[in-house]
């Protein structure tokens, strides 16, 4: 999405506005004029664990996030929606500096986590992302043990001193992604031999045994099947009173399933964020509604 | 409508099928052309070399006498060196024959054994006990009594147009009745280096040469190749440099090998000083031919690694380093040693670039390290070919058999290397 | 990108299902309407034959709304509606059950009008009836219109109405009482009129239900049980 599109997208869309003042979403209450790069609803929030400010995100000459401002509270299941190419995705990887591996991405604003800024050039990546964690659309669980594969994590950063204390750190990891009990006769078989769903599990594994205070998901859901779907939506429920979540998805029932609050991105922009409860029943922002009715299009 | 739409169709649908049958039935024909062209090449290769495999010897009994052989003090190394070996046979085959009188006649009896077999009594008396007494041996016939006992002389054809008289026939007929005379799993041709006598010649140099010089084309282009290629890949900047490179190593793998022999002879030789012949300087200039197929194939490894991969590793907080070497390289390997082997096999086969540094010497003695001159399969097999004697040819396409066994080998490995380490994703 | 048919869904044949029970909605609101002024006209003009009408056709009312709670029922497993479509779909299952309940009331009104015209005329309080049914039927009819244009304005008179008519309820029950306490010999017919003016009482109750609703259709917040004061505030966005 360039800055050049989203111009030439909003003057028709006023013009037409102009045009026809009353439509008969105005008069059911939402602001129909409302301009999209505003963010409807509150950003700020009580007992914040990371604090974005102004991001913008570009790729080469192409704008993808516009001056996003958002907060996320520690131990909540924040969820961000939006069509496709609405910049969530990117946004949610400049939370662990995931985009600095693509070539001409740059990220500008201000990102924290605890007051301490995620792209101050001295800081180092490696402790961050092992501070904020992420699990990917698809399930990609190394071509190793399934041991190996929640090791991994805590040997790279010498979380464990002996080898008894690695074997808990994968039990309890194990234990929490609720994989433990299919998984702990056979440790020794690859990853890549579970179902699709353990697999995730086992990426979800492989990201809490190192601690991290955040997990970032990336549309975790979107290659299982229901029954995985509801199993990985049960186990965000459970991660969500030890660790803070933020989750791309693009299932609204999931977002409205498994979150506290959902943001919803529109071309880049940060359109509206606040409670999940509130965004699902009456949503402010006409935007918002008419994607979660399914009216956009 | 829809009746007619399925008319239309129908009418259509013989064609259709015509048109299917026509594709498959080219395919079909194009790969039978293909596998009689090769059918053709190992059938002729195979005709003519099977014989190389076997040789036809002579048993004779010997009488090492001292005498004969000149040699007046045993401890005399010298006089061990210079003894006259040939002189033991020639006894021996005029003992066998007596009827054989005229100086004529018996210049032709000496010829039924190899000129060369006094080298095998040589080697026979290596064991220095044995001088004085007598012994059985089989030594090789000369290559036009291998010849006639191949059946590859006409024995219909007037003698004047015949390689081998009437005597010869007859003499050798006398040894084959007498048992004396058979064919016999050609040792020499796998344990002798070159030799001007055809029944003397052995692929052991040129192999162990070949040997030689992969080893050292293996150690270097291997781990240069794969370092490049992970910098590439992994490590370089995206920019009009690396581009430039990336082209030109594309370009240096069209390159026509025998660019890289001049190379290796104005540089290594000429410059570098590097001695002539050895499999040390064929090795680097193999490296240098080599080496764009094993960048470019290692960065296709590389490149097929799913990027999720790596994403999953740095998002736990990997290093770079930590990535590249603990998932992406152990993924990408096999298909590195594919392209390795490959290449090596590439080298195998490569003759031109060996010429212009002199690994096409006469040489006789078979190399025992990277510094000996030596020559090498592909390039003993130019050498052969280019003899007149029936028995050459036949070598040289047994050195040709030699020489595919080892490619189909070394291709079956890389196959069954990506068989085995093929991973699923 | 929203576009001049943002108002609709991607899917059309979600937009014909909410359509359809829609109609189906204002269809039943229709006939109740009629119901309920021909129930009052029963009673004023002593009309068994039209109060007879009336309970019969209170059954269609009922099938209705099983007919409609069976759409929107579909519509809540089939396409998981959210936000307006959510708030939609919830308003006319509540707004069903309003209208069948005034259906109910209706009748009762009718078979009090029966029984009237069977035991003769009330003596008095068909002023009340007249006045006070006029007002609910006005209200009925004006919650309906307010469903249709979803105007939150109009909702919101409906329910200040509804005030006035509980007062007027209240001032006709005390007349009625003083009248029975001065003629014994009346009180079963007048207690007959006073059940009709109760049954009154409920629609207006109901119509403003659906008032309610409206807004909560509209602006999202449920205003039930919070006063007119700050039903007002929602509805002007204070």
């Amino acid at each position: 999405m360039t800055t050049m599109t989203v111009d030439s997208n909003t003057s028709p869309q006023s013009s037409q506005e102009a045009t026809q003042p009353v439509a008969d979403i105005s008069s059911n209450g939402l602001d129909s004029s409302r301009d999209y790069r505003q963010t409807v609803g509150k950003i700020e929030v009580a007992n914040t664990k990371m604090s974005m400010r102004d991001v913008n995100v570009s790729y080469g000459d192409k704008q993808a996030v516009f001056g996003v401002d958002l907060d996320i509270a520690k131990n909540e299941v924040i969820a961000m929606i939006g069509p496709s190419g609405c910049g969530k995705s990117t946004f949610l990887r400049c939370m662990n500096r995931m985009n600095d591996t693509i070539e001409g991405c740059v990220v500008s604003g201000s990102l924290k986590l605890d007051d301490q800024d995620i792209y101050d050039p001295k800081l180092d990546v490696v402790p961050l992302r092992a501070r904020v964690g992420m699990v990917f659309q698809k399930p990609n669980p190394f071509p190793k043990s399934i041991y190996d594969n929640v090791a991994y994590g805590p040997q790279i950063h010498g979380l464990a001193n002996s080898k008894v204390e690695l074997d808990e750190i994968v039990e309890n990891s194990l234990r929490k992604a609720g994989l433990w009990n299919e998984a702990k006769d056979r440790l020794d078989q690859p990853g890549t031999g579970l179902s699709g769903g353990q697999q995730q599990r086992l990426c979800i594994a492989r990201t809490i045994a190192v601690s991290p205070e955040v997990i970032l998901m990336d549309e975790p859901c979107s290659a299982l099947d229901p029954i995985a779907t509801a199993r990985i939506e049960e186990l965000i429920d459970e991660l969500s009173a030890n660790f803070t979540i933020a989750i791309v998805t693009h299932s609204m029932q999931q977002a409205a399933r498994v979150s506290h609050r959902t943001a919803y991105f529109h071309l880049g922009y940060l359109v509206e964020i606040g409670d999940t409860d509130d965004i699902f029943t009456n949503p402010k922002h006409r935007l918002t509604e008419d994607y979660i009715t399914g009216r956009f299009g | 409508m829809s009746r007619s739409t399925i008319d239309i169709v129908n009418r259509n649908l013989a064609k259709r099928y015509a048109k299917e049958k026509r594709f498959r039935l080219f395919g079909l024909v194009s790969i039978l052309a293909g596998l009689a062209a090769l059918c053709f090449l190992m059938v002729t290769i195979v005709s003519t070399g099977w014989g190389a495999f076997t040789q036809s010897y002579i048993q004779l009994t010997l009488d090492l006498d001292p005498e004969v052989l000149s040699i007046s003090d045993p401890q005399d190394d010298d006089q061990w060196s210079y003894a006259n070996y040939t002189g033991v046979i020639k006894k021996s085959l005029r003992e066998r024959f007596p009827d054989v009188t005229s100086r004529r006649d018996k210049k032709r009896l000496y010829r039924i054994v190899s000129p060369g077999a006094g080298y095998q009594v040589n080697q026979l008396m290596q064991d220095r006990s044995l001088l004085g007494q007598t012994v059985t041996v089989w030594l090789p016939a000369d290559d036009d009594v291998d010849s006639v006992i191949k059946g590859h002389i006409d024995r219909s054809l007037p003698e004047n147009e015949r390689r081998v008289s009437d005597k010869k026939l007859s003499l050798i007929d006398e040894l084959v009745n007498s048992g004396q005379l058979k064919r016999k799993f050609n040792n020499i041709f796998f344990t002798a280096g070159d030799s001007s006598e055809p029944e003397q010649a052995g692929i052991k140099g040129a192999m162990l040469g070949s040997f030689f010089t992969l080893i050292v084309a293996l150690l270097l282009s291997f781990p240069i190749g794969v370092a490049a290629a992970i910098y590439l890949e992994e490590f370089a900047p995206k920019n009009a440099w690396t581009d430039f490179i990336e082209v030109n190593i594309n370009n240096l793998a069209a390159v026509p090998s025998i660019v890289f022999g001049l190379l290796g002879l104005a540089v290594f030789l000429n410059w570098f000083g590097l001695p002539r012949s050895v499999p040390l300087v064929g090795g680097i200039v193999l490296t240098l031919m080599t080496l764009p197929t094993i960048i470019i194939s290692s960065r296709v490894a590389l490149k097929s690694v799913p990027p999720s991969i790596r994403e999953a590793a740095l998002g736990l907080g990997a290093s770079k380093m930590q990535t590249i070497f603990d998932h992406v390289l152990p993924l990408a390997l096999p298909g590195m040693l594919t392209g390795g082997i490959i290449g090596m096999a590439q080298a195998l086969g490569e003759t031109a670039p060996l010429l212009m540094i002199g690994m096409v010497a006469f040489i006789v003695d078979i190399p025992g390290s990277f510094t000996d001159p030596a020559t090498v399969l592909p390039v003993q097999i130019f050498l052969w070919s280019d003899s007149p004697e029936r028995a050459f040819v036949e070598r040289t396409s047994g050195a040709i058999m030699v020489l595919l066994m080892f490619l189909i080998l070394m291709n079956s490995i890389a196959v069954l290397l990506r068989k085995r380490f093929e991973r699923r994703w | 990108m929203p576009t001049k048919k943002s108002s609709q869904h991607i899917s059309q044949r979600y937009d014909d299902e909410l359509a359809a029970v829609k109609s189906q909605l204002f269809e039943m609101g229709g006939i109740v309407e009629k119901q309920v002024t021909d129930a009052i006209k029963a009673l004023l003009e002593v009309d068994s034959e039209l109060a007879k009408r009336v309970v019969i056709d209170d059954n269609r009312i009922n099938d209705m709304e099983v007919a409609v709670d069976e759409d929107c029922g579909l519509i809540l497993a089939r396409r998981q509606p959210a936000a307006r479509d959510l708030r939609l779909v919830l308003t006319i299952i509540k707004t069903t059950t309003d209208l069948e309940r005034i259906g109910d009331e209706a009748r009762k009104m009718a078979k009090q009008a029966i029984t009237l015209a069977e035991e003769g005329k009330a003596p008095r309080g068909y002023v009340e009836i007249r006045h006070i049914g006029e007002n609910v039927a006005n209200m009925l009819s004006q919650s309906l219109d307010c469903f249709v244009r979803q105007d939150v304005e109009l909702a919101l008179k409906v329910a200040q109405e509804d005030k006035a008519v509980d007062l007027e309820y209240a001032s006709a029950i005390r007349e009625m009482m003083t009248y029975m306490m001065e003629d014994p010999r009346s009180i079963s017919r007048v207690m007959s009129i006073m059940w009709s003016l109760r049954a009154l009482e409920r629609i207006g109750d109901h119509a403003r239900n659906i008032a309610e609703h409206v807004i909560y259709l509209v602006k999202g917040d449920d205003v039930r049980h919070v006063g007119l004061k700050q039903m007002a505030k929602t509805v002007h966005d204070e």
